[in-house]
């Protein structure tokens, strides 16, 4: 039976689920209620979606949604709330923002709010960071959670953020090396798989270094390189070693475009420090066999035009800044920057382009924060860092339990007295849990409120929750930046019981603020304004109904073209007008634990910490293809493919007497959980991957039955401020 | 004639948009049924492993096992088309008979969880070809590693090759599926 017969409707819209995708979703509605749905099928390339967006219509309709404003009525996390109504729960909320406000100081309110959701109008983050700061500011927290050791390297190296070509380069590359770089897990930007296909097909040889054989090093790669978590730098620190002592390196590259390279050679040849970083330095380091590395140095350095994804997975790490800029200078030493096929290092995830589609769509700059512009900035962080977003906060995300802990007492910059969450799977995704939930429970805290779609871990800690509408019930538009097309998100479905988008409620709460002019104009008001003002876009009505507006452009974008190409009229933007390998910004810092070149140092939790006697596994917190961070949990259509489990090489579950899928314990200081195992060949030995995003769930003793990965990870961060997701200590045994 | 699928296995990173994308269309609920399937397939010892996947549903054989095997004619092969359908009407039920089953080689016979579950499986979506569509897994697949047609008209456009890892040919049943192969002996191993 056709659409048309069963009294069907089609409604294109573009999916929103933090992936770095937008991709097409064809939706099929009947009396109201969404019946199936397909993806993209108009001109290729096609934006075809992951199954995370095939099985929308389960999250859409999952019995745990939140159709109605809840407020707490025993203790926090207890998970006993009463259904109010919508007045009563702005009320509540509006009226203590103004009490805390009052009493204790915008500094007292802390957002924390994260890009759950990616659209130009609605997204939660935009629209509380509004609220706040036209209510008198607020505090935040700084750094990128997912890759702020990338952001210091190419800050610090380039000088910007914009370091990434589009995924349609790919079929130029004759090598690419995926460095902790997954994509049939991670997507980052519709179509990356396609892509990657398309470059093996046209002969492109393909790498993977990574301590787990993930599913792209099982498709693309024609090598696999395991490497010990934590030890990248050490690795590519041999391959320049390889490259310099075989005089590989393009010196015409470095001499034009880079600067401080001789400093770096110094110290890569020994001649700084009397330690060479040959191979065999290298190999008991990271576990790779020197002569592995000598011929990917070498294979490196003479296949051009060569590509390295650099990750942003080891760049979550106790160094992860280090392992950036040694990426980054290897791409510099092959000179494969600014040229089709080449990169740039690139940081895997493309969102380093953000804030210029957010301008381009007509969206006004975010308010200053009347409270963090008068701050100085954080006293630890990059000084230039704070011109980009997530840089105003007083305190770095990984600190955040500690803040709210310790305030003023503690160092940091307030006493906190109301939590805002907006967005994010505040605490579960973030660093050692426990320490958040103890804050959360904490009655210094004396508010939290939970924009929400569902009783998230966050959420059973909240005082109020508000249930909000997902992507296919309100227009919005999205885009990703480095994709050839923007997305209308398309209105499909009334939204469920009274969830409201987070737009609507923070007008709401706006009104009871006495803010005036919050938002004035209608939705489609907005979207049309925001389509007035896009160059790309003509047609309004067209794209609305079209659903995908692709661009086709001649060539991929290649980041830095224009600098390599012309570099006298294109400076690199930083104090040197080149590629800093000697980076001054670094310099300025005077930080013994930030040198200006890049280099390995000591990590804390790897093998060489004396806690290794008692955890001797290391913890690696990878992304789960079933989710998008914590998005998509229990969806039975995903859950039932891949359940969450502990990844442990079978050498070391043989010699623990674990076999696959026995309930184990996994635990450190920290915390513990029990889940079951999964018995590999496919990961390393000495290495277990509990991927993040499971749902934190306590039982009466303390031990998570969800296995929430952040139980066991540290909340410190690399003195370039990435959050260690994959720097930790554990150990695993068979539970009783 | 006679509609088959091809599958290109150097291309499947195991995703299961495929999978899933039946199941939703096809409104199948999480559970045992699924008519579009996954498998992956690994071997080796660290570090020297090999890992492929097989996407598999119904090859709607040209000699189908199920229909022979069926006491009641549940199973009919379409002249048209040479899809092998199921008329859950007619069939018996798992708690009664599950001959179909263990008469194929490829799993394709598909039980819910409800009692005495009729059979269930791929059926080529006979509803998107009737529209001129793609079956929803060729249609999903974010790699373009699905296809399906006339079976001719694939091994003129792909080659006739009908091994891959993870998949016995029968050429008794002759199953209507050609691949591009992803073999042991073509990865390369490593470190």
């Amino acid at each position: 039976m056709s659409a048309q017969e069963s009294g069907e409707r089609a409604i294109m819209t573009t999916c929103c689920s933090h992936c770095g995708g937008a991709c097409g979703l064809k939706v099929y509605v009947k009396d109201g209620v969404i019946t199936r749905i397909e993806t993209d099928d108009a001109d290729e390339p096609q934006a075809r979606a992951c199954l995370k967006g095939r099985a929308y219509r389960q999250r859409v309709y999952h019995p745990g949604r939140l159709l109605h404003p809840l407020k707490r009525v025993g203790e926090r996390g207890e998970g006993k709330f009463e259904r109010i109504s919508w007045d009563e729960a702005l009320d509540t909320v509006a009226g203590e923002i103004r009490r805390v406000r009052d009493t204790y100081g915008p500094q007292a309110i802390l957002l924390k709010m994260s890009v759950g959701d990616m659209n130009f109008l609605h997204t939660g983050a935009m629209v509380a960071d509004k609220l706040l700061c036209m209510a008198g500011g607020y505090s935040s927290t700084w750094g990128y959670f997912s890759y702020e050791g990338g952001t210091f390297a190419e800050l610090t190296t380039y000088g910007t953020l914009s370091t990434q070509s589009s995924r349609h380069d790919f079929p130029n590359s004759r090598m690419i090396i995926m460095w902790g770089w997954n994509p049939a897990s991670t997507v980052q930007d519709t179509n990356t798989t396609w892509f990657l296909a398309q470059a093996r097909e046209a002969g492109c040889r393909i790498v993977s270094v990574d301590p787990r054989h993930t599913d792209s090093t099982a498709t693309f790669a024609h090598q696999w390189i395991p490497i010990r978590p934590g030890t990248d730098t050490a690795m590519m620190l041999a391959m320049a070693h390889v490259m310099i002592q075989d005089g590989l390196q393009d010196q015409a590259f470095l001499d034009r475009y880079t600067y401080g390279f001789d400093r770096f050679k110094a110290y890569v040849t020994g001649e700084e420090d009397g330690v060479p970083k040959t191979p065999q330095w290298a190999e008991p380091i990271t576990g790779v066999a020197a002569p592995v590395i000598e011929n990917l140095a070498r294979e490196y350095a003479i296949t051009k035009p060569a590509a390295l994804i650099a990750g942003i997975g080891p760049g979550r790490s106790a160094r992860g800044e280090q392992y950036h800029r040694a990426a980054i200078t290897l791409s510099a030493m092959t000179g494969n920057i600014g040229i089709p096929g080449g990169s740039a290092a690139q940081r895997s995830w493309p969102a380093g382009l953000l804030p210029f589609p957010f301008m381009m769509m007509g969206i006004p700059e975010m308010l200053q924060n009347p409270w963090e512009a008068q701050q100085p900035a954080a006293k630890d962080m990059l000084p230039l860092r704070r011109f980009w977003p997530w840089g105003m906060g007083g305190v770095h995300v990984a600190q955040m339990a500690d803040a709210l802990l310790e305030g003023r007492s503690g160092g940091y910059p307030a006493d906190y007295k109301l939590l805002y969450i907006a967005s994010t799977s505040y605490p579960n995704q973030y660093l050692n849990v426990n320490k958040h939930v103890r804050a959360m429970k904490s009655p210094s805290l004396e508010f939290i409120v939970m924009h929400e779609q569902f009783m998230t871990p966050g959420a059973k800690l909240a005082d109020i929750v508000l249930p909000c509408s997902t992507f296919l019930e309100r227009n919005d538009i999205a885009q990703w930046s480095s994709t050839w097309f923007y997305g209308f998100q398309n209105k499909v479905i009334e939204p469920l019981g009274e969830s409201k988008s987070q737009l609507e409620i923070c007008r709401e709460l706006a009104k009871r603020l006495d803010i005036l002019h919050y938002f004035d104009q209608t939705e489609e008001e907005a979207l049309r304004a925001m389509v007035d003002g896009c160059a790309d876009i003509s047609d309004f009505d067209e794209f609305r109904t079209k659903g995908l507006h692709k661009m086709h452009p001649d060539q991929p974008h290649v980041a830095f073209r224009e600098q390599i190409e012309d570099p006298e009229n294109n400076p690199f933007p930083t104090p040197s007008g080149k590629i800093e390998i000697y980076s001054q910004s670094i310099e300025q810092m005077d930080n013994p634990e930030l040198p200006p070149i890049p280099k390995y140092l000591p990590n804390w939790e790897d093998l060489n910490d004396p806690l290794a006697a008692k955890y001797p596994l290391q913890l690696i917190t990878t992304h789960f293809k079933g989710r998008a961070h914590s998005q998509f949990h229990k969806v039975p259509w995903i859950e039932e493919l891949m359940p969450q489990t502990a990844l442990i090489n079978a050498s070391d579950a043989g010699a623990r007497g674990i076999r696959d899928g026995d309930p184990v314990r996994v635990f450190n200081e920290r915390g513990q959980m029990i889940i079951p195992a999964k018995v590999s060949e496919r990961m390393m030995p000495g290495v277990v991957d509990v991927p993040q995003g499971a749902w934190f769930d306590p039982d009466e003793n303390g031990v998570d039955r969800g296995g929430c990965a952040n139980v066991l990870t540290n909340d410190a961060y690399s003195p370039g401020g990435a959050c260690a997701t994959n720097t930790a200590l554990v150990e695993v045994e068979k539970a009783r | 004639m006679q509609l088959g699928f091809f599958f290109d296995q150097t291309r499947c990173t195991g995703c299961y948009a495929c999978v899933v994308a039946c199941k939703d269309w096809h409104d199948v609920p999480a559970g045992p049924a699924s008519w579009q399937r996954v498998v992956t397939i690994e071997r080796g010892k660290f570090p020297d492993v090999f890992v492929a996947y097989l996407a598999t549903s119904c090859y709607h054989c040209e000699n189908p096992a199920c229909v022979a095997a069926c006491p009641v004619s549940a199973i009919t092969k379409r002249e048209q088309d040479g899809i092998v359908v199921v008329d859950g009407d007619k069939c018996q039920g798992r708690d009664n008979c599950d001959l179909c089953l263990q008469a194929c080689p490829y799993n394709a016979p598909q039980f819910g969880a409800e009692p005495n579950a009729r059979m269930q499986k791929c059926d080529l979506c006979l509803d998107r070809l009737a529209q001129g569509k793609q079956p929803i897994c060729v249609a999903a697949c974010p790699t373009r590693a699905l296809d399906a047609g006339p079976i001719d008209e694939l091994r003129a456009k792909y080659g006739g090759r009908t091994e891959a890892e993870g998949f016995a040919y029968s050429a008794n049943l002759r199953p209507a599926v050609v691949f591009k192969a992803k073999m042991a002996e073509q990865a390369e191993v490593t470190a």
